[in-house]
């Protein structure tokens, strides 16, 4: 196991793609300290900014300690191992990450794992925004793996979604799923407005309150139940909406009816077709 | 003497109207032909009592007055010694000084970033998801038979914007055209307007899928959106498809309101669709008159249009990282040098309150509010009126600035106060190496 | 500063020398008959090559259309940067790079003269201000005139010779090195969001043809003189079908040939020969455009060859970025240009296992070994739409090489490997042949005289690479060949070192190329031009044109027009 202790609270931007797995398994502490990392617009070695060990044998185990809110691209492009990171960390966690699994007991930034194609990142905070989204232009977020967050997600979570799941235990902000293609997106408690926006495919699952649906999408079912992944269903009354529309999307959006009685006006059109 | 200069490109708004009669007796302007309000207001008050004749260094609660030499001297140290400075403004000068401007954040290893970072930075973005269907505003001027102007109020803010390039201009192919407004008010331009469509405020972008979706004849499942029957909107609708060469612009009202860059996107993208049924064009209404000059000169020598970091030796650009207002937010800056604008007037309070309290430094030809909070101030000239450059248009048409009077005397432009700082810069780094 | 290229082997096409075993002399920028030897500065070049520095006669690499491209697709350049080093300028992008960028990778790869092939007059200042920030090279830009409407209203009166004034006019007031034409008439139908079909197909609201634009043009072009001919870019580009348009198009100025002067050159010639009537049943036109280049002296092409990657497709031609744009569904950009012009931007990947792809990756390089003559063809990518300039060295391996070839073809799609004509065709082009498509030819038809070749008097722009050509045998060593072109040993640029083993070890300006048209008296035309000014433009006269002061270094190519 390797570890690494933040000596002194950061003030500058810290990119640290090299705490990963990956790249630190094969070296020794020596080589481990003297990699360079930029603090700000100076260059350092990792020593100056943490305390670093090496315990036994589990070189793809890490973890790190400390408030590490300005420590950038950590785990990014990891391809396996696993990180755990106990306290906050800040933006691009797990970008680009291949397989392992980083922990967060924390809070996390924006773009925590974007374009992961695989592996998982669970995070027991809260994260910020454009979970799992693409680089600026790109048109391909997350294309596999897993994320879950405990607390809150803010805006345009799983943007250009192309697989994979995301599971917010808690609220998200606006834009979740934006773009997506494939996957699912799972958020327990309330979400923001414009969900799906844009969606030509893949599930969103809303089971807190809702405010509204985009006027782009139109109700196709009321179902009894809907499935998060392999044999976990939640069975309550779900309203499935079919979007975005103004993309010719097939999306499926399913908003829990119990806690939205407000969207009930949309059950006029099921009159007279099936509902279960 | 008088003296009367013509084709002066106005130095206000991204109109950047290049039509001017200035009229100069004794060094001084007395009259301006053409222009609108505010630019009749500028040339003829830009040399008022808040001037700034002399380089200013703080002393505890006062200024002192000090030579350009050492003023430069004590920015280039205070840049040089700083771990992530920013590099803040540069809408309101030119492309001249902006190219220097970048290639001392690059000497230094910085961020700059430019005004669009708090204006039309959601455009960008916007543009970037999805493209950009546009011309130049001859273009419109020529062949648009519907102008919608959306969430912007060219009467006020861009004075002869409807004038020359759209509803009142005369054209080849167009003498005749229909406006339409789309605001959250009725400003003074919905007043003009054929069709006035209020919305209720932050739903400009379920407005605009929605018309994505009628004008392909396909129906909703709800009656309003944004408060608006959708009868209305297919109103709408059909007035854009039925047109010839249709043209719409946005303001801050789309591109500052919830949703941002993605009302950006949906606005881009309706306008995209409706090109494969008739002719259309979409063009943000840029505020100040070089904010298209920084992104251009930005993209051209960075690859990026703004907010572009250099702290790791490459430009790297990734805004709500990278951009100035993110940075200051989150506290990371620890010295800033701002050109050409006034942050503290304009930026919210937190990060205006990061920026002064850090080492500043203001180059500005007046004691704008950001630069009575600096730690040294350089008075530069108006660029435009006494120093001559490049701007561009919001239609990325360059014209020419250019100097019609003399400065006050020993007073520099923005372009050599920042030549100034980056030979100092490379000498004091020279010496530390 | 003085320099003795020692002892490489010398390859100057224009002044036939092959490959000889000699000294060149550099003296103050030139190159000279000799210079003092204890004073000069030696390059040892034994076992090398050196050739006359590269010259690109159609790069997509400054101004407005190129600065979209770069705003639009930041996914392009977050991975591919150059950090700034003690003498270079940092930047990024992998098929729009950034201008400093540009310049360095070309001058790397031992070019020193670069052409801009679309200047929009309107936004001329925009592209001389980007050629200003593209080091390294001596940079021109061809200043399109197609669809402008003075040129259009000429041609409905029939004014050929109002049409040469303006044409005069235009050039002088963006500095412009030549007449660039795209998609004639397409562009103005584009207006109101149409084409045209073909030569005859009459443009929307002007009665004329794109026939008449480009005859009318080519006279323009012989009657001023001018150094380099019209530079073409068809109709109906990136069409199945669209090789008979193009025959038609070079045909159509046979008659106005000088001699044995080209007088019209067609650009990125792939994207113009499809054979087909859709994209399923797409064939190589090839051989008929060769065939016809072959027996004809009057055009000259280059060949705009598909490299399989990710890269930004841009032109004027605003019709068909929109097509390709619906065919992709990729974003898309567009940019009309009042009374002049258009343009568009999709980003675009070609991939091996896609059958039109790699259609055209055979096309590009059919048209190279099947035309004859290497001064009539030239290599390019059409920077960066059908790849980015940096590939050009693995073009030469394929050239030279056709295990090169069959390496390449055997991975792409097998329904384009059985209608490929590539198979059948055995030549492979010597490294004299590469000095002419990738320099001499390429100066020589763009009237660069300076440029190109080594002779006394030539500006001392030279590259040394890496290859001996005694020692290798192109044919089975493509992969030394093409690691020698991808970085120079040596880039010399107005007779000063400024890359070695592929560094950059100096950054220098490099001159912008203009023709400099002397014309009679202009005075009551331009009283003209300035009334009808405010009606066409929204810009004032006073503010359009390009003042030379504005070109960091000004290299005006003075030329006595008949007019």
């Amino acid at each position: 196991m390797i570890s690494l202790q933040l000596k002194n609270s950061l003030k500058f931007p810290v990119t640290a793609k090299c705490i990963s797995p990956d790249a630190l398994q094969d070296k020794s502490l020596e080589e481990i300290e003297k990699l360079k990392i930029w603090v700000g617009n100076k260059k350092k070695e990792l020593r100056e900014l943490f305390k670093i060990e090496i315990r036994g044998s589990e070189r793809e185990v890490i973890h790190v300690y400390g408030d590490l809110t300005k420590v950038r691209g950590i785990g990014a492009e990891m391809t396996m191992g696993e990180l755990t990171i106990h306290g906050n960390t800040g933006m691009h966690l797990g970008e680009e990450m291949k397989g392992g699994k980083i922990i967060v007991y924390g809070n996390t930034g924006d773009w925590t794992g974007s374009m992961m194609k695989n592996g998982t990142i669970e995070i027991y905070g809260n994260t910020g925004n454009y979970l799992g989204a693409p680089y600026r232009g790109l048109d391909k977020g997350m294309s596999g793996g897993k994320i879950i967050v405990h607390g809150n997600v803010k805006n345009e979570a799983g943007a250009y979604m192309q697989n994979g799941i995301i599971r917010v235990y808690g609220s998200a902000g606006q834009f979740a799923g934006l773009r997506m293609k494939d996957g699912t997106i799972y958020i327990q408690k309330k979400c923001g407005e414009r969900v799906g926006a844009n969606m030509r495919g893949g599930k969103i699952i809303v089971q807190g309150f809702l405010k509204s649906v985009l006027p782009t999408f139109t109700i196709e079912d009321l179902r009894d139940k809907v499935k998060i992944e392999n044999e976990e269903i939640i069975k309550e009354p779900f309203y499935l909406f079919l979007g975005d529309l103004a993309e010719d999307g097939k999306g499926k959006l399913y908003i829990s009816k119990k806690k939205n009685p407000h969207l009930n006006f949309y059950e006029k059109f099921l009159e007279g077709e099936k509902i279960e | 003497m008088m003296e009367v200069f013509k084709a002066v490109t106005c130095p206000v708004c991204a109109c950047l109207c290049d039509d001017l009669e200035v009229t100069v007796d004794k060094g001084k302007i007395v009259d301006v032909k053409n222009g609108c309000a505010f630019s009749k207001s500028k040339l003829l008050n830009y040399n008022g009592k808040q001037r700034v004749l002399k380089p200013l260094i703080r002393k505890g609660n006062d200024f002192a007055e000090v030579s350009y030499d050492e003023a430069v001297k004590q920015a280039a140290k205070l840049l040089t010694e700083a771990n992530y400075p920013l590099f803040y403004g540069w809408s309101m000068t030119s492309c001249e000084a902006i190219r220097v401007g970048i290639e001392l954040a690059e000497e230094i290893g910085g961020v700059i970033d430019t005004t669009s970072t708090i204006c039309h930075g959601p455009s960008t973005l916007g543009i970037q998801d999805v493209g950009l269907v546009s011309s130049t505003l001859g273009q419109v001027r020529h062949r648009a038979d519907l102008i919608i102007y959306w969430g912007s109020n060219p009467l006020i803010a861009h004075p002869r914007h409807m004038e020359r390039y759209t509803v009142f201009s005369k054209g080849r192919f167009q003498e005749k055209r229909k406006l339409v407004v789309v605001d959250v008010r009725e400003t003074e331009t919905a007043k003009k307007a054929d069709l006035f469509i209020r919305i209720e405020p932050n739903k400009d972008f379920e407005v605009l899928q929605a018309l994505r979706v009628l004008i392909r004849d396909d129906e909703l499942d709800v009656e309003k959106v944004a408060g608006i029957p959708v009868a209305t909107l297919e109103k709408l609708a059909e007035m854009m498809v039925e047109c010839k060469f249709g043209a719409l612009f946005f303001g801050s009202g789309l591109t500052m309101t919830e949703g941002k860059n993605r009302n950006v996107d949906a606005a881009i993208s309706l306008i995209r669709d409706l090109n494969r049924i008739t002719k259309f064009i979409i063009m943000p209404m840029r505020g100040h008159f070089n904010v298209t000059g920084a992104d251009m000169v930005f993209t051209w020598q960075t690859g990026f249009p703004y907010a572009v970091d250099f702290s790791m030796g490459y430009p790297r650009y990734n805004p709500g990282e990278t951009s100035a207002i993110d940075i200051l937010l989150r506290q990371e800056s620890d010295a800033a040098l701002v050109v050409a604008s006034d942050p503290v007037a304009t930026l919210p309070r937190k990060a205006a309150e990061h920026l002064v309290k850090n080492p500043l430094i203001v180059v500005d030809p007046h004691m704008s509010a950001t630069a009575k909070l600096a730690d040294i101030v350089l008075p530069s000239t108006f660029v435009g009126i006494e120093a001559k450059g490049t701007a561009y248009r919001m239609d990325n048409v360059p014209l020419p600035l250019k100097k019609i009077v003399e400065p006050p005397t020993g007073i520099l432009s923005d372009e050599d106060i920042l030549s100034k700082i980056l030979f100092e810069v490379r000498r004091l780094k020279e010496n530390a190496s | 500063m003085e320099l003795i290229i020692r002892n490489g082997f010398v390859f100057d096409p224009l002044n036939k020398v092959e490959g000889e075993k000699m000294d060149v002399f550099v003296k103050d920028g030139k190159i000279v008959e000799k210079v003092d030897e204890c004073k000069a500065k030696v390059i040892d070049a034994s076992g090398m090559m050196v050739l006359p520095g590269g010259v690109d006669l159609h790069c997509h690499i400054a101004g407005s259309e190129v600065n979209a491209g770069r705003l639009l697709r930041p996914e392009d350049h977050f991975k591919n940067f150059e950090r700034k080093t003690r003498v270079t300028r940092s930047g990024s992008g992998h098929s729009v790079p950034s201008t400093f960028t540009t310049g360095y990778r070309y001058a790397r790869m031992g070019y020193t003269t670069i052409m801009n092939p679309a200047m929009p007059p309107l936004e001329a200042k925009h592209t001389h201000d980007e050629l200003n920030d593209t080091p390294m090279v001596d940079k021109g830009s061809y200043t399109l005139l197609t669809d402008w409407w003075f040129i259009l209203e000429c041609l409905e009166n029939g004014k050929i010779e109002e049409c040469v004034r303006y044409a005069a006019w235009i050039l002088k007031a963006t500095k412009g090195y030549a007449i660039k034409i795209v998609n004639p008439g397409g562009i103005e139908a584009w207006g109101f969001g149409r084409n045209v079909q073909s030569l005859d197909d009459p443009v929307p609201y002007f009665n004329v043809t794109p026939r008449e634009i480009i005859r009318a043009l080519c006279k323009v072009n012989n009657w001023l003189g001018l150094p380099h001919t019209i530079h073409l870019h068809t109709n109906n580009l990136g069409k199945p079908g669209n090789y008979i348009t193009t025959l038609e198009t070079m045909k159509c100025v046979e008659d106005l040939a000088l001699k044995d002067k080209p007088v019209i050159h067609i650009t990125h010639c792939q994207f113009s020969s499809f054979k087909g009537s859709n994209w399923r049943n797409l064939r190589s036109g090839a051989e008929e455009i060769a065939r016809y280049v072959n027996n004809h002296s009057h055009v000259t092409l280059d060949m705009g060859q598909v490299i399989f990657t990710n890269t930004t497709t841009m032109t004027a031609d605003a019709p068909f970025q929109f097509t390709l744009h619906q065919l992709t569904g990729n974003k898309w950009m567009n940019h009309d240009v009042e009374t002049e012009t258009s343009s568009g931007i999709v980003p675009f990947r070609y991939k091996r296992k896609n059958f039109v792809h790699a259609m055209q990756w055979s096309i590009g390089l059919e048209l190279a070994l099947l035309v004859d003559n290497p001064w009539k063809i030239f290599l390019t990518t059409d920077h960066p739409n059908a790849g980015p300039f940096t590939a050009y060295p693995r073009i030469i391996s394929w050239l030279v090489s056709r295990k090169a070839r069959e390496s390449t073809f055997k991975k792409i799609s097998l329904k384009a490997q059985r209608k490929s004509l590539l198979p059948s065709i055995t030549r492979e082009l010597t490294l004299y042949e590469i000095t002419i498509m990738t320099r001499s030819g390429q100066a020589k038809v763009l009237g660069l005289k300076n440029k190109g070749h080594l002779g006394v008097g030539a500006d001392a722009d030279v590259a040394i690479y890496n290859l001996n050509p005694e020692a290798i045998d192109p044919s089975k060593d493509y992969k030394e060949v093409r690691k020698a072109f991808r970085n120079a040993v040596y880039t010399i640029k107005n007779g000063e070192i400024v890359v070695k083993n592929g560094e950059i070890t100096k950054h220098v300006n490099g001159a912008t190329l203009w023709v400099n048209l002397q014309t009679s008296e202009q005075k009551l035309f331009n009283e003209k031009l300035k009334e009808k000014f405010r009606d066409y433009w929204t810009v004032e006269y006073e503010n359009y044109a390009v003042e030379e002061n504005r070109l960091k270094i000004s290299n005006p190519i003075n030329v006595e027009a008949k007019i």
